[in-house]
């Protein structure tokens, strides 16, 4: 009976010739690791955000005066709404760990040399589309963290001469941070953000589909050689095996960080007029907040971090050596360890300064 | 493609450079304002007296202030003594409602203002009686200081303090009689706090507290030993109240702990499932 209902819907649906044309068929470059996984790895987390975001949706209400209620009460009054909203708060950070890997491991192996100069700023536009949904979301619990970062952010683009404020303005709804601002996040975050993600995204897979991945750059055999295994089940249960850590990971940290994420200030509601003696952005955000501070001029400062984002954005365009091989490119790994030490030296002033 | 970034980078610094004087207003805004909001108001009070051309002894008053309970709930100058903070030229006009220092008999009525619960004991109360009858009796600061106020406890009912007047005996019985309850309002105080760390919001069990307390320490201002012990029971089941409430906030957190824990494990279960099967397919 089952085998017949099977064959019938094969018959129709044609699902075994796709899984044997798509995964089996499909083939994936001998000696590959993990770090390939963690696109997908991402993909998922992705995935988690929305699930746990739609609810949050159920008893979020984006207003000044019930926010920062809504979310006290889901976390305390709603059962298990605790478990959407931890989750949420914990896989946006570890999202972001995830993407920054993923970008570290795609460029030490230079996988971004052509043809795969697109995938590449695919890849960048939704990092920066994650820091954008990191930043709309973080102001809407209303919290006290929460007011006062964005204050900050939003204060930055003030810095470009003649069109700073009008931006300024834009962003925030009128001169400061109000309920017209939380609407705005709020719209941003729920229902701007994610089909301009889901449209790259999409793209970003096309890509990584229709151009295969990268050889590693390690091992003698040529791209595009007939040498690899199938993508179903060798490289399809590396990536099951990584998200099952990644997941663990999660949990982990709701077992024995939980409130890593969520200090104190995160849960004081926001007070325009107590302005708290330390604010500091989020993680991801304290190195060039620290740049934006130490550099005397704003104006340079601002203009220095686009510029950076910019160079970021197109480097497979200005790396234009052949060599896919990191280890004989020493100036490239220098500039590499020069430019991770700079990060992480302005993320730890900016935490401890 | 390099050779665009090339310009790019010299427009930019260049034009950096250009603009190196560009709203230096700014920068300092930056640096300094409080963020967003409206701009803190300028307050005459605090900028006088903070000032070199003000004499040391009221120069120590915003010092005293500033390490106060009042400063730490912001409780401004002007919210005791009137006047017009944002005047610098008016702001010790009577016009403008400046009552300056206040009598020694009029301290409760200008403490009063705002602690009306307490004032209205006060005055039933020896102590207040006293000072009615014979202008010498204790008032608010022989006991809480002026301007260095801190947030009040059971340690302020001290052999020190109290036998400036006269002996300890009775305030040894009202200090007892104050014990379990203040403890216990200390107690939960401290729970919150450790509630807080944990992520939970508490903002509605600390009024409560803080209602309970006023409401305790106001009743303490009668200097009624028996009162306070009568009343006790009252408080304890207020207190009790809210106990159970943190109670059931620390299984939760257990709770949620061994929930993600459970989680964990499956999803540590599943990978190493997961590791095991691609091992037999690779053999």
């Amino acid at each position: 009976m089952w085998q017949k209902i099977k064959d019938g819907f094969d018959e129709r649906a044609g699902l075994q010739s796709l899984i044997r044309i798509k995964l089996k068929d499909y083939k994936v470059p001998s000696g590959i690791n993990i770090f390939y996984t963690l696109g997908i790895v991402a993909l998922i987390a992705y995935m988690i955000q929305a699930v746990s975001g739609y609810f949050l949706l159920i008893y979020y209400i984006p207003h000044p005066d019930y926010a920062f209620k809504s979310v006290q009460d889901m976390m305390n009054m709603v059962p298990f709404g605790w478990l959407p909203r931890m989750i949420h708060i914990v896989v946006s950070n570890l999202m972001v760990i995830v993407i920054i890997l993923h970008l570290i491991s795609i460029f030490v192996m230079l996988s971004y040399k052509k043809p795969r100069e697109l995938t590449w700023i695919a890849g960048v536009c939704l990092f920066f589309i994650t820091l954008i949904f990191c930043l709309s979301g973080y102001l809407l619990p209303w919290s006290q963290r929460s007011f006062w970062a964005t204050t900050i952010v939003t204060n930055i683009p003030t810095a470009f001469p003649v069109i700073g404020d009008y931006i300024a303005n834009v962003l925030r709804g009128g001169n400061n941070i109000s309920g017209t601002t939380l609407s705005r996040f709020f719209a941003l975050h729920i229902a701007f953000l994610p089909p301009v993600f889901l449209f790259i995204a999409g793209f970003h897979m096309f890509l990584v589909r229709r151009l295969g991945l990268s050889t590693p750059p390690f091992r003698t055999a040529a791209e595009g050689s007939d040498e690899g295994y199938p993508f179903y089940p060798h490289f399809f249960l590396k990536q099951v095996f990584m998200i099952m850590v990644f997941f663990s990971l999660v949990f982990f940290m709701m077992t024995f960080m939980p409130t890593t994420f969520l200090p104190e200030a995160a849960n004081t509601p926001a007070d325009p007029l107590k302005t708290p003696f330390s604010i500091k952005p989020e993680w991801y955000f304290l190195a060039p907040y620290q740049m934006f501070k130490i550099i005397p001029n704003k104006f340079f400062g601002i203009s220095l971090q686009v510029l950076l984002a910019v160079i970021f954005l197109l480097w497979p365009y200005l790396d234009t050596k052949e060599e896919k091989n990191i280890l004989k490119r020493p100036l490239l790994i220098l500039f590499f360890i020069l430019a991770w030490t700079i990060w992480v030296s302005l993320t730890l002033w900016g935490r401890y300064s | 493609m390099r050779y665009f970034f090339l310009p790019v980078i010299i427009i930019f610094i260049l034009a950096s450079s250009a603009l190196a004087s560009y709203r230096e207003a700014f920068e300092k805004e930056f640096l300094f304002k409080s963020w967003g909001g409206e701009e803190p108001e300028v307050n005459a009070c605090i900028d006088c007296h903070s000032s070199d051309i003000m004499k040391k002894e009221f120069q120590s008053v915003m010092q005293s202030w500033k390490r106060s309970w009042h400063y730490q709930n912001n409780v401004l100058c002007h919210d005791c003594h009137g006047g017009d903070y944002k005047d610098a030229t008016m702001s010790m006009s009577h016009q403008r409602g400046f009552l300056g220092t206040p009598k020694y008999t009029e301290v409760p009525d200008f403490c009063g203002k705002c602690h009306i619960g307490i004032l209205r004991n006060y005055l039933e109360s020896g102590h207040g009686k006293a000072l009615q009858a014979t202008g010498k009796g204790p008032n608010c600061v022989t006991c809480h200081g002026s301007h260095n106020i801190q947030k009040a406890n059971i340690e302020i009912i001290n052999e020190g303090l109290c036998t400036k007047c006269h002996t300890y005996e009775r305030a040894k019985i009202m200090k007892q009689a104050l014990f379990a309850t203040e403890n216990k309002i200390r107690d939960i105080d401290k729970k919150l706090e450790d509630l807080k760390i944990e992520g939970i919001y508490v903002g509605d069990e600390k009024r409560e507290l803080f209602s309970t307390q006023a409401e305790f320490r106001a009743l303490f201002h009668t200097i009624d030993a028996d009162l306070v012990k009568q009343r006790t029971d009252d408080f304890t089941r207020k207190l009790n109240v809210i106990d159970t409430k943190i109670k059931n906030s620390f299984n939760e957190i257990h709770f949620r702990k061994n929930f993600s824990a459970f989680l964990m494990l499956i999803f540590i279960g599943l990978s190493i499932v997961v590791s095991l099967l691609s091992k037999t397919y690779k053999d």
